[in-house]
């Protein structure tokens, strides 16, 4: 009923902007409608607090076939994920009034639907209404993206980020079939240990951690706002399947070479958000940098640390990509988005190294790769405010209701480190936390003084210039290609003017292969 | 009042459609056509068969067989369904065929291959059902070709390997009587099943008699060839069950599950593979439908209490998949010529619904979540891994080739030149076909469920098969 009450306002509220902007162009209200519907989706999540509701919708049939039907239920985990989505909802709708773009009604329906589509992933009691969620999630993404980019070559990435989701899908979709091989249903509950280690991957898909892409043109024309809440969401409703391994299930002989993978994507991530001229062009290195360490967070059975950083990624990253005011205020202010991702006690990622060693090599690159996460994150910070967006032409009542979304970000990560679910408010792994710091200091303090860690052009960020993994995807591209070949050699054959003879033959040696195999 | 089922689902809907030859409007061909099959089909699920029913002074009964030349057209009650499933199909083909502008050729034939189909499942003895497939496959040929212009390559094919199938059923219906009256001549039984599953390999387009396919979608309009890819297989196949259902020492045989599976993965993963790597939207929907056929006969090999159900939960999908694909490939094809890539390169801004009709197509082949080929796919992907990891490994690389054919799909629709303006060309019955299309699509991925109204009694048309 809660989780119907939430995702209820979002979507009537959706409907009321759309109906506002079709029918009355003219209205100048369509914001408050945004903004009070937002607002009341927000408020309501917090009646979710210590609730278990459990929502089925109509059991799919016949049910001998299916052992799973789309359900969701409220637990903490969930509640702490859909906050942070609804809260970085609201906060990309109260802070659009200094975008130049105001009034953008149409990204607001956008965001109030992907927030509804993202409740209802952190809900989602099974990999079925997960995979269901995920789907609707990525057809959201491909009809914004299509829509707007003009440029081809951006058009293609955007197909290839839709391939990596979908193949994410599909992982886990293949986690439930090895499940039932073995007897058993996938349920977040239950997992096997060998449909365990396909959650994780299955995440690092859809973040576009594995295979390293970026999952986002850095040239889009969708920026802030509605850009903010498409990559956000996306990548918290990707996550929550992190938080939903059963502690201790993760147990495989690979497990230590996905986690160096994951450490490498980490610090590639890291390295690139390091060096990114602006947060904006920097947005999917943060994607990939702060995703890994939930990945890696969840492969180390501390699933508690992975749902951290999941909400660090939307929370922490939302307040910094809306910041566009050079308001000094606001600036220090985001001072605690910083104090958020540092991993230090009683900070919202303070659980983030907690638990399981797992294999202790990962480590050391995973540390570096935080280090250098936050230390990008100060930059962008620290950047002068010549260089920030400046919207003089705005009402100053926007400019006075801008912070409120802003603060409300940055009060979200403070309220969740200290209450957002059972273990929060802890000191987590000091050591840890403490040699990420020292690090994330060195690399700030020797930012200035050493060339290798300054910004790059923003056309260098793009993936024209990653040659090594250009290379990497050019020889599986050019094995497909090989493959098609061959693939028209054989239709060829069966097409051409001797097929039929051909086809005979080949249905001679399919029956002699087939009685030979029949004892 | 009486009359009887073979009278009133395979006779008037033939005669309907040799009458509506002689009509050419179009729009009043699609909707006589259109209505009438969907009456059939509603009269088919809500007037039981053999039960009297009245209504204030009038009672009505409908007979389940009728004998004509000493031979009899049977429906039994328990195919009520079955027959409301197929003629809402059909009715779905013949109200597109307006949209598709071919209404005129599809709507009157389609009626008479409906019907003959269903003659097909009707009569006694079985053996003639061959007689009445082909019967259905030659007239299809003029619904391909026209009279004008020398047919193709794949249209000759397509009629050359349909007809092999007749002869070897017709042999096997022979021989099957011979083992009924030897029950324990082992050699004779080995026989019979060889050439029925040779007759069956033909019929079905099984790997790799299913070069076919391909070639007819290349040359041919694709929602003509569409229709009969829809109608011929699933009819086939359910056809197929039936010796099954009757035979048990077929149905018991460990060969016969392991030549099922083995033919099902062949052309699933061919037909996945070869989707994957083909330039021309035709030919990955014609491998579709190969595939879609090796879901069917997939469904065949596992557990039937299992697999029958999910073979039924196949066929709604299955229709609205190719409905929606072959009236989309249609506007696209009057668009851009052509269906390869190089010509319809860009055209989801030209014809946005038809390239997105083709893009959730191809991705509910692919067993896409939300969409309608989801629910079957999935509970069919976990029976066939609980049988053999290695099948469901298969099944997945199928799948797989379904869905990297979708994304190449869209890379190419969506490649527009640059700051491409949107201009849709479709007209609104187009657009409402196709938007209707999608929808149902999404209801059935989203809720399987509903297409139980058709679907959970049909099983019992089987008197072993699914108990």
């Amino acid at each position: 009923m809660f989780i119907l009450i939430t995702v209820g306002i979002l979507l009537i509220t959706a409907l009321l902007v759309l109906s506002a902007r079709v029918f009355l162009p003219a209205a100048g209200y369509t914001w408050l409608i945004a903004v009070v519907g937002a607002f009341l989706a927000w408020a309501s999540v917090f009646a979710w607090i210590n609730k278990t509701d459990r929502l089925q919708f109509l059991i799919w049939q016949p049910v001998s076939l299916f052992s799973q039907s789309p359900t969701f239920v409220i637990d903490p985990i969930a509640w702490a994920f859909a906050l942070s989505m609804l809260t970085l909802t609201l906060s990309v709708i109260i802070t659009s009034v200094v975008r130049s773009n105001f009034p953008s009604a149409l990204s607001w329906v956008g965001a109030l639907v992907l927030s509804s589509l993202g409740a209802l992933a952190a809900v989602a009691d099974n990999p079925v209404t997960l995979a269901l969620i995920w789907a609707a999630i990525d057809l959201v993404d491909l009809i914004v993206q299509l829509r707007f980019v003009e440029e081809p070559t951006l058009g293609e990435r955007v197909v290839i980020s839709f391939a990596s989701r979908v193949t994410g899908t599909m992982v886990l979709l293949w986690a439930n079939v090895a499940s039932a091989a073995q007897g058993t249903t996938l349920d977040f509950h239950a997992l096997t240990s060998q449909a365990s280690l396909f959650l994780p991957l299955a995440a690092a898909l859809r973040i576009g951690v594995l295979p390293l892409h970026l999952p986002y043109p850095g040239r889009s024309a969708l920026r802030r706002g509605f850009g903010t809440v498409l990559r956000m969401i996306s990548a918290g409703s990707s996550l929550i399947l992190l938080a939903r391994i059963p502690a201790g299930s993760i147990v495989s002989p690979l497990t230590p070479y996905m986690l160096m993978l994951i450490a490498f994507a980490a610090l590639y991530g890291g390295w690139m958000w390091l060096r990114a001229p602006d947060e904006l062009t920097g947005r999917p290195f943060w994607l990939i940098g702060v995703g890994s360490l939930a990945v890696a967070a969840a492969l180390r059975a501390n699933l508690i640390g992975a749902a951290a950083w999941s909400c660090a990624l939307i929370l922490c990253g939302g307040v910094l990509f809306l910041s566009s005011e050079p308001n000094k205020w606001l600036t220090r202010s985001l001072w605690v988005a910083v104090f958020g991702i540092s991993a230090l006690p009683f900070s919202l990622t303070a659980s983030g190294w907690s638990g399981g060693t797992g294999f202790f090599l990962a480590w050391l690159p995973l540390l570096l790769a935080q280090a250098m996460l936050v230390s990008g994150f100060i930059r962008h910070i620290l950047r002068p405010p010549a260089s920030r967006e400046y919207y003089e032409d705005q009402p100053l009542w926007g400019k006075n209701i801008y912070p409120v979304g802003i603060m409300l970000l940055l009060a979200m990560i403070v309220f969740l480190g200290w209450f957002g679910w059972n273990g929060s408010f802890q000191f987590g792994n000091v050591i840890a936390g403490l040699a990420a710091s020292a690090l994330t200091f060195g690399l700030t303090w020797f930012a200035p003084r050493i060339r290798i860690l300054n910004p790059v052009r923003a056309h260098w960020v793009r993936p024209a210039n990653l040659t090594w993994l250009d290379w990497l995807y050019q020889s599986v591209w050019n094995i497909y290609r090989q493959l098609g070949r061959l693939s028209n050699i054989f239709s060829n054959i069966l097409e051409g003017d001797s097929g039929i003879m051909w086809t005979l033959l080949f249905l001679a040696l399919f029956i002699s292969f087939f009685t030979q195999r029949i004892p | 009042m009486t009359t009887n089922a073979p009278a009133l689902w395979i006779l008037a809907p033939f005669g309907f459609g040799v009458l509506l030859l002689f009509i050419r409007n179009a729009r009043a061909v699609s909707l006589l056509g259109g209505t009438l099959a969907l009456l059939l089909a509603l009269t088919a699920q809500f007037i039981p068969i053999e039960t009297a029913l009245r209504f204030g002074e009038l009672s009505v009964k409908i007979d389940s067989s009728i004998s004509i030349l000493g031979r009899v057209l049977l429906i039994s009650p328990a195919e009520g369904s079955l027959l409301a499933l197929i003629y809402a199909g059909s009715s779905l083909w013949f109200f597109g065929s307006l949209a598709a502008e071919r209404s005129t050729r599809v709507v009157p034939i389609g009626l008479m291959i409906t019907a003959l189909m269903v003659a097909a499942l009707a009569v006694q003895p079985f053996l003639y059902a061959a007689l009445f497939i082909e019967m259905a496959i030659l007239i299809s040929i003029p619904m391909l070709s026209s009279l004008y212009t020398t047919p193709g390559k794949g249209i000759v094919r397509f009629l050359i390997y349909q007809t092999l199938a007749m002869p070897f059923i017709l042999l096997a219906g022979w021989l099957l009587a011979g083992v009924e009256a030897s029950p324990g001549d082992l050699a004779l039984a080995a026989q019979s099943a060889s050439v029925l599953g040779l007759g069956f390999a033909f019929l079905l387009a099984i790997f790799p008699l299913y070069n076919w396919i391909p070639m007819l979608m290349e040359e041919s309009p694709p929602f003509t060839v569409g229709f009969l890819l829809w109608i011929l297989p699933t009819i086939t196949i359910i056809f197929g069950a039936g010796f099954l259902d009757r035979y048990s020492w077929i149905r018991s045989s460990p060969q016969l599950i392991s030549a099922l599976q083995s033919a099902g993965l062949l052309m699933v993963t061919t037909g996945g593979l070869w989707a994957a790597f083909q330039r021309h939207f035709g030919r990955i929907m014609a491998y579709a439908s190969v595939a879609e056929t090796g879901f069917s006969i997939l469904a065949l090999s596992v557990d039937s209490r299992l697999g029958i159900p999910i073979l039924f939960l196949l066929i709604p999908a299955r229709a609205l998949t190719l409905a929606l694909w072959s009236l989309a490939l249609t506007i696209i094809k009057e668009n851009a010529e052509t269906l390869r890539f190089s010509s319809a390169r860009g055209m989801l801004r030209n014809t946005p619904f038809a390239a997105t009709g083709i893009i959730l197509a191809t991705l509910s082949t692919g067993a896409f979540p939300l969409l309608a080929s989801f629910p079957p796919r999935l509970a069919l992907w976990e029976n066939i891994s609980r049988a053999s990891s290695t099948s469901a490994i298969w099944m997945g690389i199928g799948i797989a080739g379904f869905l990297v054919s979708a994304v190449r799909s869209l890379a190419v629709l969506a490649m527009a030149d640059e700051f491409a303006s949107w201009k849709p060309r479709e007209n609104l019955p187009q657009m409402i076909m196709l938007g209707l299309g999608m929808i149902g699509l999404f209801i059935l991925g989203l809720f399987p469920q509903t297409a139980q109204i058709f679907l959970a009694q049909l099983p019992l048309m089987f008197e072993h098969l699914g108990r």
